[in-house]
């Protein structure tokens, strides 16, 4: 037995080595296990072969003499291949060794998977709705219970695939969600009926791709009811499954996200001249969030001058945007949100307990991928003159509606409340926030710097002046 | 791929050297040679004895013998006999132990009967 496995374990040995020494190897071990019996003499033979191994394998296949040098060697039908080896591999050790690669290679594919699955660039894809609705939605409501709509709900619609029947059904789904949720039920009315006389004089019947039907569709409703927050989008990526009523809640994978993902605050620091430099790439709900924006917002408490940097900020939590935006006053102030009543809510927990940075001087830099919520922290900014807009114009991705889920293809956004824009008529639903300062969005950083530093001098002649805020002709002066 | 080099001499290689001067020993003689030269405090093991004994065949230090009938189990072995340059070799890296004894005795690190 203990020859046995002796013998098993010389194969452990370089082939070179057991061919001119394995033989010998063996004797030596049947020799010393004649002459040493008994059970500690035995077992002093089996620590000293076991160390004598562990010596001595690594320093065979480390100084094995070569026959040849170390060349890529071709196997039979086999790529070429550096081996340690001077045999040939037997077959049974290449089906071992393929079995295994090919589990290794599972289990590779299955790692990468499950780490893709648990990927969350956007704070949406957990609450069931295409990218962006969530930051313009505080929940996602369930398609119209209608006939109709749970009909279009159970029908497919591939791209490319895409027929009269089922586009009756989404059709009469959609007419049946405005009907329902419109926050003006008699444009709602109206809408409903000028779809309906659409789809019976048959103005869809020539529409093969999804695409131009849905911009068709958003067109004639816009056309009885001018409303930019209302939306029939199309998907070509099949949407996620209707979210039930609770999934408006955090879910813990939202939660184990934003923890890895740093709330998605991919830098907070204190610049030279003590310009404080806030790279957030969303809002993040608060009830996951709320202190580490607190600790953010705290560590650049001090500076002279803030830069946000919005630039890859795609949205998210509107209660982030305006516990963010509160730091910016003194007092209470109004904060324009397209998708809320105006209630008490609606004005800022101003001013922050211990906050110095409501009467510093602050930037935003923007970009074409600025979107939604942040869109909103932008214009609320720019329209309470709060701030100094740099780079390029927004998304124009108001995302005011709420998003009902017509069917694996399609969804409509339908504003569902209608709140006081006390700016303007339009807010930045599809024409986008205007920056201030109209620059690449590469340049925007540089730009803010050179502000934020003109800004200090500006503070420091002025005395403590509080008129801070620079106005963009004087911005554009101080780049120059 | 580094070259095997027995320069320095290892311990093994050297003792299994020692093992064979005066006589021409099979595997199992020079480990058991060994063994009884360091008090036991070297038990040469298969892999690493049949290594070093390959690389001194290699660096022509010590020969192989044909095959033999060993007298006591009466099974053909193969014998190795130290070569002239195997000697020399073994009587230098002794020289060179000696000349370490030696200025270790004269720092006066060694203590106890056997110094």
């Amino acid at each position: 037995m203990s020859e046995k496995l002796y013998a098993w374990l010389l194969r452990l040995y370089p082939s070179r080595f057991r061919e001119d020494y394995g033989e010998e190897a063996l004797r030596l071990f049947r020799d010393r296990a004649r002459d040493e019996r008994g059970f500690f003499p035995r077992l002093r033979l089996w620590l000293d072969l076991f160390f004598d191994l562990a010596i001595s394998i690594p320093h065979e296949y480390l100084h094995a003499p070569q026959v040849a040098p170390l060349v890529p060697r071709r196997l039979h039908g086999f790529p070429a291949l550096f081996v340690l080896e001077n045999a040939s591999p037997r077959p049974g050790a290449l089906a071992i060794g393929g079995l295994l690669s090919l589990v290794a290679l599972t289990s590779c594919w299955a790692s990468l998977s499950s780490i893709r699955g648990r990927e969350t660039p956007s704070a949406s894809q957990f609450a069931g709705v295409p990218d962006g609705y969530k930051s313009g939605h505080s929940e996602s409501r369930p398609a119209a219970p209608s006939a109709a709509a749970s009909d279009a709900s159970r029908a497919s619609t591939q791209p490319g695939a895409f027929d009269p029947a089922q586009r009756k059904r989404i059709v009469d789904s959609a007419i049946a969600n405005l009907k329902e949720h419109y926050v003006d039920r008699d444009a709602a009315q109206k809408m409903a009926d000028a779809l309906a006389a659409h789809e019976k004089r048959g103005d869809y019947d020539a529409i093969a791709d999804p695409a131009a039907f849905a911009a068709l569709m958003t067109q004639q409703m816009r056309e009885v009811a001018p409303d930019r927050h209302l939306t029939f989008d199309y998907f070509q990526e099949p949407l996620p499954p209707q979210p039930s009523a609770q999934t408006a809640a955090v879910s813990p994978q939202y939660r184990e996200a934003m923890k890895q993902q740093n709330c998605t605050f991919e830098k907070v620091e204190l610049l030279p001249l003590n310009i404080g430099y806030f790279k957030l790439n969303s809002f993040p709900d608060p009830e996951v969030c709320r202190v580490a924006a607190m600790a953010a917002m705290t560590y650049i408490n001090h500076a002279d001058a803030v830069i946000f940097d919005l630039r890859d900020n795609r949205g998210g939590s509107p209660e982030m945007v305006q516990l963010i935006g509160a730091y910016r006053f003194d007092h209470p102030e109004y904060w324009y949100n397209p998708r809320e009543n105006t209630t008490e809510q609606s004005w800022t927990r101003s001013p922050v307990p211990g906050s110095e940075l409501a009467d510093k001087p602050v930037f935003v830099l923007t970009s074409t991928r600025t979107s939604s919520g942040a869109e909103q922290f932008s214009y609320d900014l720019k329209m309470l003159k709060r701030a100094t807009l740099i780079g390029e114009t927004t998304a124009g991705a108001a995302h005011s509606g709420v998003f009902h889920r017509l069917d694996d293809h399609f969804g409509m956004g339908i504003p569902e409340v209608k709140a006081i824009n006390p700016y303007s008529t339009n807010d930045w639903a599809e024409t986008g926030v205007k920056p201030d300062i109209k620059l690449s969005a590469t340049n925007a950083l540089d730009a803010a710097l050179k502000l934020a530093r003109a800004s200090r001098e500006e503070i420091a002649a002025a005395r403590g002046s509080y008129h801070l805020l620079l106005k963009p002709s004087s911005c554009e002066e101080a780049i120059n | 791929m580094p070259k095997r080099t027995l320069d320095p001499l290892p311990s093994a290689a050297f003792q299994i050297l020692l093992a064979l001067v005066g006589e021409d020993l099979h595997g199992y003689a020079i480990m058991r040679q060994v063994a009884e030269q360091t008090g036991n405090r070297i038990r040469l093991g298969p892999g690493t004895l049949y290594s070093s004994i390959r690389s001194l065949l290699e660096n022509g230090l010590i020969e192989e013998l044909d095959s033999q009938e060993d007298t006591g189990s009466g099974e053909r072995r193969r014998y190795y006999r130290l070569s002239s340059t195997g000697r020399k070799l073994a009587r230098a890296e002794a020289q060179r132990l000696a000349e370490v004894l030696r200025v270790a005795r004269a720092k006066k690190i060694l203590r106890g009967r056997y110094v």
